[in-house]
């Protein structure tokens, strides 16, 4: 095999297609395996290649603005990913304390003891859900007592009621602990707060008689 | 109470909170500035090397890199995660840069060796003398300077498959040639640029 034959075979030989009668020229030619050895660093260089340049900031200002002129840029806002699985879980938590007044209300109109003749239930009440027994802490035991107190037959639903929104502060509370920079949770903290709150107070309001 | 959505602009709230490419994708989906954003920054250097260097031309690259981009959020909300983000992104710019490069008439595919000449391509030597190696001498920027030589047709080939690492049956199809021409070509681009890179030597030597 001369250098001639070996260049036409170069391109193939660089593909893997190697023979045996290549591999000899090129052990004995120092120009072929100058060559091959040139075209393999200039083969592996060129990966440096990649990604090497950086647009000017100037790119990126015209591509915002054509975004904006086609609509594409809808929201400067921002959805945190990482609190959707929150949010997903306690999207209606503001609904507890709105659905316990209701309950509430309902259950003084039916029980309320200054109403004359209301001494028997005019309606029966929808069974009271399931409770999941969890530890009652003593500000919690001190409003369920009361309830029952007051309102007996709204004890047990008061109480599913206080458990939802202890719930709701204690996956609060986890994910203020996850990130304690996340404003979105120290929100969602504060209002868990604000509806146990609200709870307590309607405990004590009603059961007051107003 | 509503579920609250951040007071925070998407930049700021983005800038200490490692938003995965995932996440930013689905954000861009609905809109977000910030995403978009996001997502440029990730790609913008792939992307702008890419029609560097297949153009050449600094003004090219960056209108070319913005168009490729703006396709890519245009039809960001067909996007279903079959294949990698980055790999669809790049086969866009691909062909933006492709595109260009036709409606302006230069070869995307280098020409026919009948039309070129015998001697593009070919390897010249002088009689009774050895080649003198290169290697342990290519830099980046020669190399960069010398790709930036090759005629148009040669360093499309030599950047698709040995910058960007595409086989050369995905050149053909991106570029509409036979794998048999797309190693043909890349062959003779090497050799070329081995010519543009001792000749580049070789006048940096006389200057001595």
């Amino acid at each position: 095999m001369n250098c001639l034959e070996f260049e036409r075979v170069l391109p193939e030989f660089l593909e893997g297609g190697q023979t045996p009668e290549e591999h000899a020229h090129l052990a004995s030619c120092p120009s072929c395996s100058n060559l091959l050895a040139d075209l393999n660093s200039i083969s592996s260089q060129a990966k440096l290649l990649i990604a090497s340049e950086e647009p000017r900031p100037a790119v990126w200002d015209v591509l915002e603005s054509r975004l904006r002129e086609e609509g594409l840029i809808r929201s400067p806002e921002f959805i945190p990913a990482k609190t959707n699985n929150f949010w997903s879980r306690w999207r209606t938590a503001w609904l507890v304390p709105v659905a316990a007044a209701l309950v509430m209300v309902a259950g003084l109109k039916l029980f309320h003891p200054f109403n004359a003749g209301d001494h028997e239930p005019i309606a029966k009440q929808a069974p009271a859900p399931a409770v999941v027994i969890t530890p009652v802490s003593r500000e919690d035991q001190v409003v369920l007592n009361s309830v029952a107190t007051r309102i007996p037959a709204q004890r047990a639903r008061y109480r599913a009621d206080l458990e939802d929104a202890n719930s709701f502060i204690r996956d609060a509370e986890q994910s203020i602990k996850d990130d304690p920079n996340d404003i979105y949770t120290q929100q969602m903290l504060i209002n868990a707060y604000a509806q146990k709150q609200m709870l307590y107070d309607l405990a004590v309001d009603r059961g007051s008689g107003q | 109470m509503r579920p609250l959505k951040g007071n925070l602009t998407g930049a700021k709230r983005l800038q200490g909170d490692k938003l995965t490419e995932a996440e930013a994708i689905e954000q861009a989906k609905l809109g977000n500035e910030a995403a978009f954003k996001a997502l440029y920054d990730l790609h913008k250097r792939r992307v702008y090397s890419l029609c560097l260097r297949m153009t050449g031309n600094t003004a090219s690259a960056e209108d070319l890199t913005q168009e490729a981009f703006l396709q890519l959020f245009r039809k960001i909300g067909t996007f279903r995660g079959e294949s990698a983000f980055s790999t669809w992104l790049h086969r866009m710019a691909v062909n933006v840069v492709l595109m260009q490069l036709r409606k302006k008439g230069l070869p995307v595919v280098p020409l026919d060796d009948a039309t070129e000449g015998d001697e593009e391509g070919s390897i010249k030597k002088e009689p009774g003398a050895p080649d003198e190696r290169l290697a342990g001498s290519i830099d980046r920027l020669r190399l960069q300077r010398a790709v930036d030589e090759l005629p148009p047709g040669y360093r499309t080939i030599f950047v698709l498959h040995d910058v960007e690492g595409y086989e050369h049956n995905e050149i053909a199809e991106l570029v509409g040639c036979s794998i048999g021409n797309s190693k043909s070509q890349l062959h003779k681009a090497r050799i070329k640029l081995r010519e543009l890179l001792r000749t580049g030597r070789a006048e940096k030597a006389g200057k001595r």
